[in-house]
């Protein structure tokens, strides 16, 4: 049981006041771990609004700098950071929102040889990273250690999200076969709406907060994928595939760094 | 008065800081058990004795103090 | 014939393949596109033999790999 402080029930006087979250579920937030994987576009609103909530430890894991092209939708950095690691930059801004969180800076690129010990301190995993080989490792290693994790990819003016949780789909199941280098379009190449990863980084946060208070219906065997376009949410029932080299019954997987081999397909 | 298992004087707070400091009196509080609320006349007693209702939460006796003040008696997870 | 395509009602004429609904729709590059017909996933091997029939539900899932 945490002692409140008047400071900190002001605070949280909008958490507390949800029936479903009341003074237990805010305890539960403060106590919590979440590692955020990728302190970029999708990450960036995730952490500063797991922050606010007060979620008592947050892992950002992130091996750059930021650079000028990242700040018009990585708005955990601004101007002045620059040329500063990415989990300091986010780690002072965090520290600035709110004291009571605790930020756990890994300086990092997550491998297959350090991904194990990384998602072990944590028990919720957001993936916001931005390439394929390291999406599928995420994956792996959150099955093979029953972590649950958010998936979550945006590009131009779409985005999607699913969350795993032991025993539903993973994301493998949904996409086997990983694309090649080049096969898929990048952000850098194709161009992303800034607000983008506000929207779908922030429904990741969203299913964080939901799993560590044990309430609603979490995007588990759901695909949300959203055109801001055509401002259309579509939910899409997804199904664990019964031969997934990963989450299948005695699938046995291990964990390798997937070089994407580079290939001259043409884009789509 | 009557007797209460748990007591909390909000009249000092304001809402809807009010709820959020009973709720967590109701958070230590036993179920069946009753806490006694101290609150102000105006906001405090117009929407908290619903707000409990809302929740779960059985109130079963408000005094008037006569100074400008309640007495709320409530039963947790009463109703 | 219509079938429902990621929401949307879809006059497709005859009974298709997947292989050619995927053409239909310009799509370029099948190998990376997941397709899913009444809640299951089709093995990619299967485009071509796989025959969607009136009224079937199918959704074209996409890679999106940016995050940042």
């Amino acid at each position: 049981m945490i002692d409140f402080s008047d400071e900190m029930l002001e605070r949280y006087s909008r958490h507390i006041l949800l029936k479903e979250v009341g003074v237990s579920g805010q305890e539960k937030i403060l106590s919590a771990r979440v590692l955020i994987i990728g302190a970029g576009g999708l990450g960036a609103p995730a952490a500063m609004y797991l922050a606010a909530a007060g979620v008592g430890t947050i892992g950002i894991a992130d091996a750059d700098v930021v650079d000028l092209s990242n700040l018009q939708r990585q708005i955990i950095h601004s101007t002045a950071d620059v040329g500063k690691a990415k989990v300091l930059s986010a780690q002072e801004t965090v520290n600035a929102m709110n004291p009571d969180v605790k930020v756990v800076a890994h300086r990092l690129f997550v491998d297959s040889s350090n991904i194990a010990e990384i998602i072990s301190g944590y028990d919720f995993i957001v993936d916001g990273t931005d390439n394929f080989p390291v999406k599928y490792l995420i994956n792996d290693a959150c099955v093979l250690h029953k972590k649950p994790f958010s998936h979550a990819g945006i590009i131009q003016f779409k985005g999607q999200t699913l969350t795993y949780v032991p025993g539903a789909p993973c994301f493998r199941c949904v996409f086997p076969n990983m694309p090649p280098e080049g096969a898929v379009p990048t952000c850098r190449q194709a161009g992303v709406l800034g607000v983008m990863g506000g929207i779908i980084g922030t429904i990741q946060a969203a299913e964080a907060l939901k799993y560590i208070l044990g309430v609603g219906e979490l995007l588990a065997g759901k695909l949300l994928v959203f055109d801001a376009l055509t401002m259309n949410f579509r939910k899409i029932n997804v199904n664990k595939a019964k031969t997934c080299p990963t989450c299948s019954e005695g699938a046995g997987i291990k964990l390798i760094d997937y070089a994407a081999p580079v290939c001259d397909l043409k884009k789509h | 008065m009557s007797e209460y298992d748990n007591y909390i004087d909000i009249t000092a707070a304001v809402c809807p800081i009010t709820f959020v400091k009973v709720k967590v009196a109701l958070e230590r509080t036993d179920d069946g058990k009753i806490l006694y609320i101290k609150l102000n006349d105006g906001e405090p007693i117009q929407n908290i004795p619903r707000s409990l209702k809302d929740e779960g939460h059985k109130v079963v006796k408000i005094e008037n103090n006569g100074d400008g003040t309640y007495g709320l008696y409530v039963v947790k997870n009463g109703l | 014939m219509s079938v429902a395509l990621n929401g949307e009602k879809k006059d497709v004429g005859a009974e298709i393949t997947i292989r050619n609904l995927l053409f239909k729709e310009k799509i370029k590059v099948h190998d990376y596109v997941t397709v899913q017909v009444n809640g299951e996933i089709i093995s990619s091997k299967d485009y071509d033999s796989f025959v969607i029939k009136d009224g079937d539900e199918v959704e074209f899932l996409y890679f999106m790999g940016g995050g940042r």
